[in-house]
């Protein structure tokens, strides 16, 4: 204000707008031309849908089964890789509870992964009880030595401001692991939830970041989106063996517990819970998220468009 | 034995048990590889507990286990330890004060490395003086208020002196300047220090606690262990000779010892070495009456006499010692003082009349009264806290019950599954509880209500509701209808509203910790409503 701009700095600037328009436009066309931009998000999503139905079932088994249906693990998993696996282990609850993702089913993933040829495969999750309770009392600290897989504690230095880019969100910290991550996989469990009715694999990125995250609450299903779009994971696999109906989401009744063996293995966020969300006798519309996705192209919830197949065990 | 080979077994044994007293201080905290099977998780609600005896000192205490007893009529749990302890005590003396006390270790340390005086003026220092019938003052003030009803004995036992100076000041005010380094190598933007902080912070955090661990008022604490550490420059171990209660209990005991220092007259070239090296200002040169009461038993005056005119030796059969010199003046000063303090800790009205709202014990905590009657304020509840919520009180419990345990719901909030400072607390004053227990009956500590005003949704300010989705309670304390409220348009706007369920809420306080609206959130706890209460009820 105080200065008015020179002539001299008002044509560098010109130019360098111009300049940098004309760059861009250049470098845009020709990838634009090969199509390699475009082409990807043409190309077609999958959606696996896993029934445990026989008494017993083994839900290791029926992972297997999903993975194989989809393509073999191999094809989302390259020897070497650095996978982190997203579960939803937010609250100090006993598995049965359905608060948090099955630990068999964690298990049986990070397996697959080692399997394909994984190098080394972390669970991460910034918890919102005190996740060393959380780790132990949900059965993934379990898992973790069982299987090798490293856990990774939120702490405030693994927390880094990064660019999301979103609508709403500009400048957020964000969870390092996960963003680091060669693979990275969401392993959500389907639950019930005040606020946004439904937490699926989308919302689970709540718990990839750090910050003031209570203040998301205020443009949730805007923010769920954003957050989507910035970690766009490999695959999504949600866990529905048992989902939570009502008192969502932390639960605490057996009687808030439905079972429903099923897995939905996805490389489509939006699809993946939108199939979730018909487990509770939704319509995916009917979550402000997945409504939102789809209208910010991140995927999509008609099914049609993508090539969907059924394991019954 | 030679006495140089006897001052090397106190060194050894005062090194050992001050390295056990620090190990066990830092495993006071949930570890990080708490790995339970999950086919036994699966069924049932486990407690998570600590392995180690946390409280094996506190036990060890004669001083607190006699103030449990005759303050709460409870024997605290390992109180053989203590009573084996008073046992050695009658046969050796003060054996405990030069060879196992861990806050005696330091102030030896802290006397030994920079003497406070030279020559002369230290041999001087060293003379025994009245002032060291201080401790028999608080000793008899403290057991008198234990009896009437208030048990302070936790405020000056050394050992709840020290537990509550490294947990609450000096291992969090290093932790957090530890952090901050990390948290800044973390930012830079050079790849090694990243990697350096991750490394190092996996190695530092279970020492130093794995976040910012903040303690209100702990600078207060920090500050008066700092003073006792100074207070070595005027007389060596200062706090041992003039202040510690249990010195001064264990010296009462001490009088009938067996363990004596003999002294030879005819050998003593009255060198003074034994005066200028004496701990507890004991008269141990010979031509004056040994102390037994005063002599910390750190066996100096018998390593540094040259000619060989002093001995330590078992006598057999047991004849009375010299009486411990407590003066009356004291005794009754101390009876006096016995006497008001409690009374005057009644008058702000906490006990008979209404509690302070914002005192919320931690689940299982006694009613107030026995509370006070028991809660020897280590601080132990505290340290191994794992949201760091509980803290130690200044003002709110009133004058009666300060540095006892408070829960601050802006630091953190009371775990729904998490039953650990029950299981840890020596004294008994918060009871060990269940899951099972805690959840089922339930134990509240409080009552939430919504600060209409502050809250998003009621003052027109958009959807917020993260109170309602962390409240753990199943169904929901918390509870929520969608209402037309005025935005700071004008406009009306459909958003959920919370109220809370009283029957249903336990306080646990995760609304108010998650509530976006900081430091004073838009929903708070009270104590009004908690379990341990008779009159702190709301609800009919």
């Amino acid at each position: 204000m105080s200065h008015p701009i020179t002539r001299r700095t008002a044509l560098k600037r010109l130019l360098k707008i111009s300049g940098g328009l004309v760059l861009s436009a250049f470098t845009r066309w020709p990838l634009n031309g090969l199509g390699s931009v475009s082409a990807k998000s043409h190309k077609k999503g999958f959606i696996v849908e896993g029934l445990g139905q026989k008494e017993g079932y083994s839900l290791k088994g029926l992972t297997r089964r999903v993975f194989e249906a989809a393509g073999g693990s191999s094809r989302f998993v390259s020897r070497g890789d650095v996978v982190v696996v997203k579960p939803n282990i937010s609250w100090a609850r006993r598995p049965d509870l359905a608060a948090t993702t099955n630990p068999e089913l964690l298990e049986a993933v990070i397996e697959i992964c080692y399997e394909a040829g994984a190098k080394k495969v972390r669970i991460a999750d910034n918890t919102i009880n005190d996740p060393r309770r959380c780790f132990a009392i949900s059965g993934a600290g379990m898992v973790a030595k069982k299987t090798g897989a490293e856990l990774i504690y939120p702490r405030s230095s693994l927390m880094r401001e990064m660019k999301l880019r979103g609508n709403r969100l500009d400048v957020w910290p964000v969870f390092v692991p996960l963003v680091e991550a060669d693979k990275l996989i969401n392993l959500p469990v389907a639950k019930h939830h005040g606020l946004t009715t439904l937490t699926l694999g989308m919302k689970n990125w709540i718990g990839a970041i750090g910050g003031r995250r209570s203040a998301l609450h205020q443009d949730i299903h805007q923010s769920i989106v954003d957050l989507a779009r910035f970690f766009n994971p490999t695959l999504t696999l949600i866990d529905a063996t048992r989902i939570m109906i009502k008192n969502g989401p932390s639960g605490g009744r057996l009687s808030d517990v439905a079972t429903k063996n099923t897995l939905i293995l996805s490389d489509d966020q939006v699809a993946a819970d939108a199939k979730a969300s018909m487990l509770f006798g939704l319509t995916p519309d009917q979550i402000g998220y997945i409504f939102l996705g789809q209208l910010w192209a991140l995927g999509t919830y008609d099914f049609q468009q993508l090539d969907q197949k059924k394991v019954i065990l | 034995m030679k006495a140089t080979h006897l001052v090397w077994i106190r060194r050894i044994s005062q090194g050992f048990f001050l390295l056990f007293f620090l190990f066990l201080l830092i495993e006071s905290r949930l570890p990080q590889d708490i790995y339970l099977r999950y086919s036994l998780v699966f069924s049932s609600d486990l407690d998570l507990r600590i392995q180690w005896p946390l409280a094996f000192f506190f036990q060890l205490d004669p001083l607190l286990c006699l103030s449990s007893l005759v303050s709460g009529h409870h024997f605290i749990t390992g109180f053989w330890w203590a009573l084996a302890l008073t046992l050695v005590t009658l046969f050796l003396g003060r054996i405990f004060c030069g060879f196992i006390c861990p806050l005696g270790t330091v102030h030896h340390v802290v006397s030994w490395v920079k003497p406070a005086l030279k020559g002369k003026r230290m041999i001087e220092a060293n003379q025994k003086s009245p002032s060291q019938r201080v401790k028999y003052l608080l000793l008899t003030s403290l057991l008198v208020g234990a009896l009437i009803g208030l048990n302070l004995a936790g405020l000056m036992d050394p050992i709840s002196l020290f537990f509550r100076s490294l947990a609450l000041a000096v291992f969090p005010g290093l932790g957090v300047g530890i952090k901050e380094i990390f948290d800044w190598m973390a930012k830079s933007d050079i790849r090694i220090l990243n990697h350096l902080s991750y490394g190092t912070e996996v190695l530092v955090s279970p020492v130093f606690g794995y976040g910012y661990q903040s303690y209100q008022s702990a600078w207060f604490i920090g500050l008066i262990f700092l003073l006792t550490l100074f207070l070595n420059r005027i007389r060596p171990r200062f706090w041992c000779r003039v202040l510690c209660p249990l010195g001064a209990l264990l010296g009462i005991f001490s009088r009938l010892s067996i363990l004596r220092l003999k002294k030879n007259h005819e050998k003593c070239t009255n060198c003074e070495l034994c005066t200028k090296n004496c701990q507890g200002a004991a008269s141990p040169i010979p031509g004056q009456q040994w102390e037994n009461a005063e002599c910390l038993m750190c066996l100096n005056c018998f390593d540094s006499c040259t000619e060989g005119a002093l001995s330590f030796q078992l006598r057999w059969p047991r004849t009375l010692n010299r009486k411990p010199d407590m003066g009356r003046r004291a005794l009754l000063t101390g009876l006096l003082a016995g006497i008001s303090i409690p009374l005057l800790g009644r008058l702000d009205g906490q006990v008979h009349k209404v509690s302070e709202p914002r005192l919320i014990r931690p689940p299982g905590s006694l009613p107030e009264k026995d509370f006070l009657r028991l809660c020897q304020r280590c601080s132990l509840c505290m340290k191994v806290c794992p949201t760091n919520v509980i803290n130690p009180t200044l003002g709110e419990a009133g004058m009666a019950g300060f540095w006892t345990p408070r829960l601050v719901m802006i630091q953190g909030y009371c775990e729904y599954t998490c039953t650990l400072c029950g299981s840890v607390c020596p004294s008994g004053a918060i009871r060990e509880i269940s899951v099972k227990e805690k959840i089922e009956r339930p134990i509240k500590i409080g009552s939430a209500y919504v600060d209409r005003g502050r809250c998003l949704p009621w003052s027109g300010n958009g959807p917020c509701i993260v109170c309602e989705e962390h409240c753990p309670t199943s169904p929901k304390a918390i509870y929520f209808s969608k209402e037309l409220v005025t935005g700071p348009d004008g406009k009306r706007i459909l958003v959920p509203l919370p109220y809370v369920g009283l029957k249903i809420c336990v306080g646990c306080g995760i609304c108010e910790y998650k509530c976006p609206v900081k430091g004073r959130p838009a929903i708070r706890i009270i104590s009004a409503g908690e379990s341990r209460s008779v009159k702190n009820q709301i609800l009919l």
